[in-house]
């Protein structure tokens, strides 16, 4: 030290203050504290501020204690590793922190400084310390520190939330959204578990969708109405924080219970709601999301806005899903509604219409399902699938329906009351039901109401339709037939055989028609005719001139003359005009016939000893027709005893795949083929050759014989039915042949026998057999053959049968039966004049 | 099948008339014949009327053979009309039914039947 040369005051010397300064009160109250230790650290010297903020006596410490005993646990390992090694490595240390342990165990953050003394030979003599308090310093630095991590922790939860958000916006049903919500709350608040609760309305509960314990809760399942902590949560539509088990117990027993089983010391019930939680009042709550902590934990006002936030963007990709949901329901149901009718529409008739309903229906939509329908006398019942509900209730409930028209979606007084019920209404009446149950993961019949409803609409209309149309074709069809099947006149001169056969697949009744009647004991007229168009129409009008024609005919009219005045009817029946007609009139004393053709297919004429021919001369244009040849013209030709005339539509030639050339010659050829086949059976037998069984058209035959068959040929099959018919045949052509009354009922009475026994005893086990039947008639006798290819058993138990037999011995003059292969039967009567 | 058009059930007094048409053969005699047992049960007395009957063969002779039997044992009277010819009574002569049970004529039979 040396003196300054420009004589300032000599600052290398303290200022003498005008008090008195004592070292020790220097030494004891400075404002830091202060230890002289000895190098193991033993305390030897401490100031009264050092006492004073640590509460210790002096004499407690000095000699007593070490400074690192003073220490709190960490710092004790600090002071070891750091502090004293470096303290001896350089003689001095600064600013080290520690937290001294005060005597009543609080904690003093303090900043020690400590310089090492040492004695000549340099070995450690003693450690100076001052201690200064850091209790503000630390604080602030803690505050610092904590503000860092909630700023970390904040950012964390907003990250969480941010990639929720997302995940929300990809999820499109309401599952998926559960799924996003219940990952949330470990990462964003460290919650141990979660679980979302979808609110439920079909079945009013709160469904648990999903959950992160991998177990998952048990289907906890959670009716709306329930006093359950969820349900609660729910119908508050706010936010609990359920801060303990002890709070828990308070409000909601259940909570508590789950809370104790699971250890659980917080837990949190969140609604999910689509708007924001401001305006609760009549805000839906769509979920709920229940999350906890195994600790008790509070949660930060941050936090609390974090959970409602979360709360309203999963509320709001809720309400969207099930928006989309809806809309996809709702689209799939359009869909199913456009697609059913137009399948509906493809079968025009009821019961296929009411099986192609049911069909669509099961199983895609319900499990079961049954339509009936209260039209005609027995009814109508389609159903499918299963298993069907409990049949009586069924028929209570659907009284109860066609009496009220109202719907019942389900039923709380049957056993099953998941089964509904809906009118079927077509103007204004219940015509029917239609019953269902929803197939397993459908929603219920109750939430499908207005989907059912609109179903059931389209349904009614479809099937009334169809009734309507299956009346209309009942009545024409009836109309038809009863035109049609009117007695033919039946005479020993002449035999009129007709075949008529509706188009196949459901189409409506045609326009065609045959008729034969007799306009004077010796002149028959047959016709054959088709009016244009379908239906009920086209069936009436058929009637309509198929009464002018036989009111028009007359004795001296002819065919000509005939289809000009049919020209002039057909001005006034508008429905009738270019109906086509072919039209024959025979003289039954001379065999003469005239005939005319009015647009009609020609007639096929087959005479003895020769080749078919088509009777191509007289054609004119159809009735009423303005642009055919209005001239009306006739063709006479005499007609050889045993000659057939075969009257035809065209429906019999014209097929699709074939010109209606090939058509004429296919039949010409068919009709060779058959002309010595019997009458009866020919013109289906042409029918069924020509156009089969998948015809699109009407097909209507008049096939008449000239002259009387000499031999009389049947095959029946074994149906006890057929014999009326054979004997039908056989009388006719008895009568014909000029037979007495008693021989025919002799023959009529052993015929029947015979095959009677056939059928009865030979083809007792074979319901597909044939009996052939052949007579003959000649001037002296009636001989009848009757062959069967059965079984030949005598018993004579058959009393019956043996009455049957002895019968055939009594009346007939000759009977023998032959046992091979089957039986023949031979029998003859002699004629009168013969006996 | 319906039996209605080949039998109809009336009463003459108190006799149950039974009237029998068309043809009546193995195809339709069981059913007719289980009608008018069914009619008849409890009837006093019965006539059968045959004279509509066009056709009759064993089987329609076995369905009345069997009315006759189960009637006589109830001591119920029986008669069968038929016309003086004819295939009902044909058939029935040629099965040697007893001349007492047929009768040509309807009233005189009904009042033979129910004095």
């Amino acid at each position: 030290m040396t003196d300054s040369g420009d004589g300032g005051p000599d600052v290398t010397q303290d200022v003498q203050v005008p008090w008195e300064e004592d070292p020790g009160d220097l030494y004891d109250n400075a404002p830091c504290g202060y230890l002289t230790t000895l190098p193991d650290g033993t305390i030897v010297k401490v100031n009264e501020t050092f006492l004073d903020w640590t509460g210790y006596e002096r004499r407690s410490l000095v000699g007593r204690r070490r400074f690192r005993d003073l220490l709190s646990p960490g710092d004790k390992i600090y002071y070891e590793t750091h502090y004293a090694p470096l303290l001896s490595m350089q003689n001095d240390v600064h600013e080290v922190a520690f937290d001294l342990v005060c005597a009543d165990g609080r904690r003093l953050p303090i900043l020690a400084n400590s310089a090492l003394g040492r004695d000549p030979a340099g070995l450690p003599r003693v450690i100076r310390t001052t201690i200064f308090n850091a209790t503000e310093r630390r604080g602030y630095e803690k505050e610092l520190l904590a503000a860092r991590r909630a700023a970390e922790a904040s950012e964390r939860r907003v990250r969480v939330l941010q990639e929720i958000v997302a995940d929300l916006a990809a999820a499109p049903t309401e599952a998926d959204v559960a799924e996003a919500v219940v990952r949330a709350p470990a990462p964003a608040f460290g919650a141990s578990s979660a679980t979302v609760w979808l609110s439920d309305p079909d079945r009013d509960q709160l469904t648990a969708i999903a959950c992160t314990d991998p177990a998952g809760p048990a289907r906890d399942d959670v009716p709306r109405g329930s006093s359950r902590a969820v349900a609660e949560v729910a119908r508050r539509g706010d936010l609990h924080v359920i801060g303990s088990i002890e709070e828990a117990e308070e409000h909601f027993p259940d909570l508590a219970a789950a809370m104790r089983r699971d250890r659980r010391g917080t837990a949190v019930l969140l609604p999910l709601t689509a708007s924001a939680a401001e305006d609760q009042a009549g805000v839906e709550v769509l979920g709920v999301l229940g999350f906890d902590f195994v600790e008790q934990r509070e949660l930060t006002d941050s936090e609390l806005r974090v959970v409602r936030l979360l709360g309203h963007q999963a509320g709001q990709a809720l309400d969207r899903a099930r928006l989309y949901d809806d809309l996809g329901r709702r689209e799939i149901r359009s869909i199913f509604l456009a697609e059913t009718t137009r399948a509906l529409e493809v079968v025009p008739r009821l019961m296929p219409r009411a099986r192609r309903l049911i069909e669509r229906m099961v199983p895609e939509m319900a499990e079961w399902a049954e339509v009936r329908l209260h039209v005609g006398p027995a009814g109508l019942l389609a159903d499918a699938g299963g298993p069907a509900p409990d049949p009586d209730r069924l028929d209570e409930r659907i009284v109860e329906v066609l009496a009220s028209g109202q719907t019942q979606l389900t039923d709380d007084k049957g056993p099953d009351p998941d089964c509904a019920v809906l009118p079927l209404v077509a103007n204004g009446k219940v015509f029917g039901t239609l019953a269902l149950r929803m197939a397993p993961g459908r929603r219920t019949a109750v939430t499908e109401a207005v989907f059912l409803a609109a179903l059931a609409d389209r349904a009614a209309l479809a099937l009334e339709n169809a009734r309507l149309y299956e009346q209309q074709r009942a009545i024409a069809r009836t109309l038809q037939r009863s035109l049609l099947a009117n007695d033919l006149p039946s005479d020993p001169r002449f035999a009129v055989e007709t075949h008529y056969q509706a188009a196949a697949h459901d189409l409506e009744v045609g326009g065609d028609w045959f008729d034969a009647f007799l306009i004077t004991p010796d002149k028959l007229a047959v016709v054959v005719g088709d009016v244009v168009g379908r239906g009920i129409d086209a069936a009436t009008t058929m009637g309509q001139l198929r009464s002018a024609i036989r009111a028009l005919a007359s004795a001296e009219a002819g065919p000509a003359r005939l289809l000009e005045r049919l020209d002039r009817f057909v001005e006034r029946v508008e429905s009738a005009r270019m109906a086509t007609v072919a039209y024959a009139e025979v003289d039954l004393s001379t065999n003469e016939m005239t005939y005319a053709c009015a647009g009609h297919v020609p007639p096929l004429l087959a005479e003895p000893g020769g080749p078919p021919r088509y009777l191509l001369d007289a054609r004119s244009g159809a009735l009423g027709s303005r642009a055919g040849r209005s001239m009306r013209l006739e063709h006479r030709t005499r007609l050889p005893a045993g000659s057939r005339l075969l009257l035809y539509t065209d429906g019999l030639i014209e097929r699709r795949n074939r010109g209606i050339d090939a058509g004429f010659e296919v039949l010409a050829r068919a009709y060779a083929g058959r002309r010595d086949s019997p009458l009866p059976g020919l013109a289906a037998g042409l029918a069924d050759f020509l156009v089969g069984r998948e015809h699109a058209d009407d097909v209507c035959l008049l096939c008449l014989s000239i002259g009387v068959e000499e031999r009389l040929e049947r095959s029946i099959g074994a149906d006890p039915l057929q014999i009326a018919l054979l004997r039908k045949d056989l009388r006719g052509w008895l009568i014909a042949n000029d037979v007495d009354d008693d021989s025919t009922q002799a023959v009529l009475l052993a015929c029947s026998e015979a095959v009677a026994n056939a059928i009865e005893h030979g083809y007792r086990d074979d319901p597909f057999g044939i009996v052939e039947v052949v007579a003959a008639v000649s001037p002296q006798a009636v001989e009848v053959r009757v062959r069967d290819q059965g079984q030949w058993r005598a018993t004579n138990a058959d009393t019956a049968r043996g009455r049957g037999l002895k019968l055939i011995r009594q009346v007939m003059d000759h009977a023998s039966f032959d046992h091979d292969e089957g039986t023949t039967v031979t029998m003859r009567r002699n004629r009168r004049e013969a006996r | 099948m319906t039996t209605d058009q080949w039998v109809t059930f009336t009463k003459v007094g108190t006799v149950d008339l039974v009237r029998l048409a068309g043809e009546i053969d193995l195809a339709n005699a069981p059913e007719i014949g289980r009608e008018i047992v069914r009619q008849t049960g409890h009837a006093g007395a019965v006539l059968i009327d045959l004279t509509a009957v066009s056709f009759l063969d064993s089987a329609g002779v076995r369905l009345l053979d069997g009315l006759v039997g189960d009637l006589d044992d109830q001591g119920t009277p029986i008669r069968f009309v038929v016309g003086a010819t004819g295939p009902a009574r044909m058939t029935l002569q040629l099965c040697a039914f007893r001349d007492d049970l047929l009768a040509t004529d309807l009233d005189r039979a009904a009042s033979e039947l129910a004095p």
